[in-house]
């Protein structure tokens, strides 16, 4: 395996207001490789943010240390790490009279002179950005005239542009719609391997974390950062780490998570597939008969109750069984 | 927008400024052919002594003053524009017009107010500018203070808009106090004037104006980063703390100088970022500077021209023109076009 292009090494982090010193997270340790997408999870407020300012250099860490690149972070200088690492933050932004292609360009201000000019290079750097993320047609387009997802591609295309090893996403799939999300983090994941670089991606997505991620950083309060492949965690059970408490677990099966309810004491034959969605309606509803005996038939879809009552219509059974518990 | 129209624009508006500066030169109590002008400027034939008089000691001045003023105000009003991410900032949110209106206001009232002195009769321009380029210097210094110890850009704006508002109360209870005679003086100063001053204040105007466009020059790409906002500009190399000291150290020469020597002049730092957001369609400084800084320069000399009264001895102050002829303008645009998606 190629070398990690971040370590963290013991690492603790907080911040200090007076004499009053908080400490958000410590001892950590991580490594974050190229050519892989790294999703960073956990809950809010665990100190996701807190790590990513310690990552782009700008929170000094108390204990511990910070290679970036085989050099401890410290030595960079702010023009050295823009060259290294690029960022997409969750912060708004934008002038909407400015192109896509001038965005982009923004991305190559640590290469250029003092006046900002263009060389060729640069050009070509921004239209392998632009294709990369496959916007090459919106080059032109203002960024008031695009959809989200489009923005957020622009603003993938403005950090690759920038050219660094290491690329830093916060939340890039917030706020956009389902399609767009399994987009970007595909694109994301892709440009890991096409282009070798380490992205690292804070995200609340667990299920399309699971399904393009290469490795997983998991982050809870008081328990150390958990590394390691995605499936690895699942069988491990160390995913639930992400689900204090006991009202939610991790589904392997359905690689999801779910509410753990108190289990009926129904018995529900028929297609699994069909038989795990009606005993999902039935949990949610939270409708307990007992001793039932539901059977669940396919074409045209119906229930039976203890032999009796057919229904076509779930919502029909789920109210008919909440009435008899009453 | 493509390079050559970009370009194509801003030859353009070379060609309207030295229009406008003709028409401001020819247009007064006698009005003058821009010919005359020319051929009196350049082969020294004058039709009239008294007509070299006014065209090399009073109307060039100011003229060349209008253009140091629109352009010092429109690339102060840029800058502040960009680096707050603020469409309603402009070259005198850090209070640097109430500073420079302070000192004018102790100069000219507070012998009155106490007492002490005769109201401020012929007083010497250069008493105006010192005590201008004092009172600026005085709130630009507390501000850079603030500035110093947080590092958050809003809440320097904050601190700005009050130290501004503090300052114009202490003004507020000077005028109150104050005789007639010494407080006429000084509606008249915060009015505005570009006229009135002599070739070496031009000169010593024009130097400062140099020296605040040098930290602008320097810092083009920073606020082209900028418009990302801090976070990013950081992440891109760009260092925000060495910005925000060029910006107030660029401003506060700009906007401190140009109010010292002419009052305050409303509305010209605010709205010409915008106008030449609008005509270039573009948010890349490299050209926002230049263009805003031609536009200034045009629109002060434009509004100088109308508020000289064709025919009469009169002139309008030039605060009032800007702000009677300017906003309609910039209102019409910003109906016309949507202006919150072109910031």
């Amino acid at each position: 395996m190629a070398n990690p292009a971040i370590i963290g090494k013991n690492l603790s982090l907080g911040y200090a207001k007076g004499k009053v010193r908080k400490e958000i997270l410590s001892e950590l340790a991580f490594q974050l490789f190229p050519g892989q997408l790294t999703c960073l999870l956990g809950p809010n407020g665990v100190g996701k943010s807190t790590l990513i300012k310690a990552i782009l250099g700008q929170l000094k860490a108390w204990v511990g240390e910070l290679v970036l690149d085989g050099k401890p972070i410290e030595t960079y200088t702010h023009a050295d790490l823009a060259k290294k690492l690029s960022v997409v933050l969750t912060e708004p932004f934008l002038p909407g009279n400015m192109t896509v292609g001038q965005l982009v360009a923004l991305g190559r201000i640590p290469h250029t002179g003092w006046t900002g000019k263009l060389e060729a290079s640069d050009l070509e750097a921004v239209e392998k950005a632009l294709s990369a993320t496959k916007i090459l047609y919106l080059k032109e387009e203002r960024l008031a005239e695009i959809s989200d997802g489009q923005r957020q591609k622009a603003m993938i295309a403005r950090a690759l542009a920038q050219d660094g090893k290491i690329m830093i996403l916060d939340e890039p799939t917030a706020h956009l719609d389902l399609v767009n999300r399994f987009e970007i983090m595909q694109l994301l994941r892709e440009i890991s391997k096409t282009q070798n670089k380490a992205i690292l991606v804070v995200t609340h997505d667990l299920e399309i974390a699971l399904e393009t991620a290469d490795q997983f950083w998991l982050l809870n309060c008081g328990t150390p950062l958990i590394s390691g492949m995605p499936e690895e965690l699942v069988i491990s059970g160390q995913i639930n780490q992400l689900l204090p408490g006991d009202q939610f677990r991790f589904n392997m099966e359905r690689g999801r998570i779910e509410k753990i309810a108190e289990a009926g004491n129904w018995k529900i034959e028929g297609n699994p597939d069909l038989v795990f969605w009606v005993k999902k309606a039935l949990e949610k509803a939270g409708v307990l008969g007992s001793e039932l005996t539901i059977q669940v038939e396919e074409n045209p879809f119906s229930v039976m109750v203890n032999g009796g009552n057919r229904f076509a219509e779930l919502r029909e059974l789920v109210d008919f069984l909440g009435a008899k518990s009453k | 927008m493509k390079k050559n129209s970009s370009l194509f624009f801003l030859f353009a508006g070379l060609i309207l400024l030295i229009l406008s500066f003709l028409l401001n030169v020819s247009l007064g109590s006698v009005s003058i052919p821009p010919g005359e002008i020319l051929d009196g400027i350049f082969n020294g034939n004058w039709e009239k002594a008294s007509r070299e008089q006014i065209i090399l000691n009073y109307r060039l001045p100011k003229a060349l003053v209008a253009i140091f003023a629109g352009i010092g105000l429109s690339l102060s009003g840029l800058q502040m524009q960009t680096f707050f991410r603020n469409p309603l900032a402009g070259p005198f949110v850090l209070g640097i017009s109430s500073g420079a209106g302070l000192g004018v206001a102790l100069l000219m009232l507070a012998g009155s107010a106490f007492g002490f002195a005769a109201a401020g009769v012929g007083i010497n321009p250069w008493a105006i500018v010192f005590a201008g380029t004092l009172g600026a210097g005085l709130v630009l210094v507390l501000v850079s203070l603030v500035a110093w110890r947080v590092r958050d850009s809003m809440t320097l704006l904050i601190v700005g808009l009050m130290f501004g508002s503090a300052v114009s109360a202490v003004v507020s209870v000077l005028s109150y106090f104050s005789g007639a005679e010494a407080l006429k003086l000084f509606t008249v100063w915060s009015m505005g004037s570009l006229g009135g001053l002599g070739w070496t204040q031009v000169g010593v105007l024009g130097l400062v104006l140099l020296l605040g466009i040098v930290p602008v020059i320097f810092s083009v790409k920073s606020y082209n980063a900028m418009l990302m906002g801090e976070a990013y500009a950081q992440s891109m190399g760009i260092n925000p703390n060495r910005l925000r000291w060029l910006m107030i150290l660029s401003t506060g020469l700009l906007a401190g100088s140009i109010t010292a020597f002419c009052g305050p002049i409303a509305f010209i730092g605010i709205a010409v970022p915008h106008l030449a957001r609008m005509v270039w369609k573009t948010a890349d400084h490299r050209v926002l500077f230049p263009a805003s800084a031609l536009i200034g320069a045009i629109l002060l000399l434009l509004c100088d021209a109308m508020g000289q009264l064709p025919g009469s001895a009169q002139t309008l102050p030039i605060n009032a023109v800007t702000s009677l002829i300017g906003a309609p303008v910039v209102i019409g645009l910003v109906l016309r076009k949507n202006f919150s998606k072109e910031f």
